[in-house]
């Protein structure tokens, strides 16, 4: 085993065993958070770090689950688990349309077409009232049982954990098979692999399809979890970054990565959002109209100096910290 | 339109009224896409921040209006130089170090910037929705069966001086053909001894000097906060891809598009749902003209 599956072991089994030491809900629901921005990182990580597919606009997918599965048990009084495979399916549909679409352009271009789809959903969840009821958001009503998906912390902290591992089995198995090297071919030089006679375009598209499948779950247990979904939130370009920031800060095309990033992204925010929301007192207050974007300025900053200084990341930083000892005492 | 239910439907030309409309819109349009696409034509880098200098644009208007009570339209010679400064010092501090980095790096630098400046804003400013009227707004015009605001036509106006101004430079004087070299080949302009580093200071701090005076222009007509970039840069860049990445006078012709798109959608199926109709033309670009607009030929020619 790999340094980087011991560290992932450490984190899942301390994950698991929290519940059996601790009952304290702060504690409880950090986890939660952290395993489940995780499991989302992890679920764009298939499609841009392994596929090289950078899209922004995951958000797309989560908000698709999160309506699926919140409209689902708000309106129609169904079980949100029905919701979730709603979610899911459509997601599945959504993704092979951008993905078959999306998939001669690169880089910029495919970012900004991710965007763009983003976008028209959220137009559509803000405008089309009778349906999702626009912009004021639907509250999901807490009806307590599994089948309800009206869990408590422990509960919900081991059914996520349960879509952490899976999205963290998914990467390892795109490690070490067949589909996980064509996927790196593609990502690193997509003529090359064609030439090899891969098939690229099959290969980006199924990538992104099963991203976009896990992004809905995860949004559709998201929405069941927070108890709300509003546009302007699951549709929006900061939750896409979101997910990409955690694979980014981890080390993209890593299976440790989005966790890693998660960890540091997730407990960094409650932290800052518990410390900096009293911040604007003293001298301080005349300046300081709305405090709660001030961890938003430090993630923007980290998530600059980050691509700048260590683009490969904290499991690629540790990697050549690693070979740069082995040759010192070799 | 507030002004369409003061004068009545008999005294406004519906189709004349959509005509001039959609070209005032799009000269406003046009300037915010040029600083795009010209950023991106020279330097390679889709500025995602873009927006946000737009916004921050708007804020200073807004200030030196409530604050100094000084003219949106006479800020402007302040204005564009302050944000050229700004471009700057955002190039050599942010932009430089990534200039030859993978499309990702560059990518998530822009991104990283927008999430910094939305908050410092907010932070600073609050989320509040800020609006002012200076005088323009208040005068309205009627020409041949239509009615504009002065502050509409003051914008558009500027806006095309500014983008002339720029398209002449770029066309006539030496330093605009050295940018219009570096943009051709990177490769063969640094071997001809032209200072590419140069080239892309320059050219960051003339694109937010024109996004700058953009957001200026259009804060009387707006409403100003710390997300107001978005609506504008997401729009910029369906003008952008239109015609084509790194192509200013195609960055021209799809202003003209995306605001008859969006002036006719408002009009026959209500202004909540206009930006539905350009994304969705967006897409559609994207799907049926992937080579034209995107090929790499497309992409790297700058067509001054």
């Amino acid at each position: 085993m790999t340094a980087g599956r011991w560290v992932a072991a450490v984190l899942f089994a301390a994950a698991a065993a929290t519940p059996l030491v601790v009952r304290d809900v702060f504690l409880l629901d950090s986890v939660i958070l952290i395993l489940l921005w995780g499991a989302l990182s992890a679920a764009w990580n298939v499609a841009g770090g392994y596929a090289g597919q950078v899209s922004l606009g995951h958000a797309a997918f989560f908000g698709i689950g999160a309506y699926a599965a919140a409209l689902m048990s708000a309106k129609y009084h169904q079980s949100p688990w029905l919701g979730l495979a709603l979610g899911v399916a459509l997601s599945v549909g959504a993704g092979a349309i951008i993905g078959y679409f999306s998939n001669r352009l690169k880089g910029p271009y495919f970012a900004l077409s991710t965007i763009a789809f983003a976008e028209v959903l959220k137009i559509v969840a803000s405008r089309w009232r009778g349906f999702t009821a626009g912009s004021e958001g639907v509250p999901v009503p807490y009806r307590p049982g599994f089948w309800t998906l009206g869990l408590g912390h422990v509960a919900w902290l081991y059914l996520i954990l349960v879509v952490a591992l899976l999205c963290y089995a998914l990467q390892v198995y795109l490690e070490r098979s067949r589909v996980g090297y064509q996927l790196a071919g593609v990502r690193e030089d997509e003529d090359a692999a064609e030439a090899l006679g891969i098939a690229t375009r099959r290969r980006k598209v199924q990538a992104i399809v099963v991203s976009a499948a896990l992004t809905s779950l995860g949004g559709s247990l998201w929405a069941q979890y927070v108890g709300f979904v509003d546009p302007s939130h699951v549709f929006s370009i900061d939750l896409s970054v979101r997910f990409a920031l955690n694979a980014i800060i981890g080390g993209m095309g890593t299976a440790l990565g989005p966790f890693l990033g998660s960890v540091l992204i997730t407990s960094l925010e409650t932290y800052l959002r518990a410390t900096l929301s009293g911040f604007g007192t003293g001298f301080l207050k005349e300046w300081i109209k709305n405090a709660g974007g001030l961890y938003l300025i430090i993630y923007g900053v980290v998530l600059i100096l980050i691509v700048r200084f260590a683009p490969e990341g904290l499991t690629g930083l540790a990697a050549r910290w690693r070979t740069r000892s082995e040759r010192a005492h070799a | 339109m507030d002004s369409t239910a003061r004068l009545g439907f008999a005294q406004i030309d519906v189709v004349a009224q959509l005509a001039v409309s959609t070209v005032l819109l799009g000269g406003i349009y046009a300037l915010i896409a040029v600083g795009l696409t010209l950023i991106f034509g020279i330097m390679r880098v889709v500025n995602f921040a873009h927006g946000e200098f737009l916004m921050l644009g708007m804020y200073l208007a807004f200030f030196a209006f409530t604050l100094k009570g000084l003219d949106p339209y006479l800020l402007l010679l302040g204005a564009v130089p302050i944000f050229f400064g700004v471009g700057l010092l955002t190039y050599v501090l942010i932009m430089r170090g990534v200039i030859h980095a993978s499309h990702n790096v560059q990518i998530f630098t822009t991104v990283g910037l927008s999430t910094a400046l939305q908050n410092v804003a907010l932070v600073l400013w609050s989320g509040d929705f800020q609006v002012f009227r200076p005088w323009e707004s208040s005068v309205v015009l009627r020409v041949a069966g239509t009615a504009f605001n002065l502050s509409q036509v003051v914008a558009f106006a500027v806006a095309v001086i500014l983008t002339i101004a720029l398209f002449a430079f770029m066309k006539w004087t030496h330093t605009g053909r050295v940018m219009r070299a570096t943009a051709q080949d990177r490769d063969a302009a640094t071997l001809m001894g032209i200072d590419t580093d140069r080239v892309y200071r320059l050219t960051f701090a003339i694109g937010i000097a024109c996004v700058g005076a953009a957001g200026v222009l259009v804060s009387p007509l707006y409403a100003t906060y710390p997300q107001a970039g978005l609506q504008f840069v997401t729009l910029a860049y369906v003008v952008v891809v239109l015609g084509g990445l790194g192509d200013m006078a195609g960055a021209m012709l799809g202003s003209l598009i995306v605001a008859a798109v969006e002036v006719g959608g408002s009009y026959y199926f209500g202004a909540a749902w206009k930006e539905v109709f350009y994304f969705l033309l967006f897409i559609a670009v994207l799907v049926f003209r992937p080579a034209g607009l995107f090929g790499q030929r497309g992409a790297e020619t700058l067509g001054v």
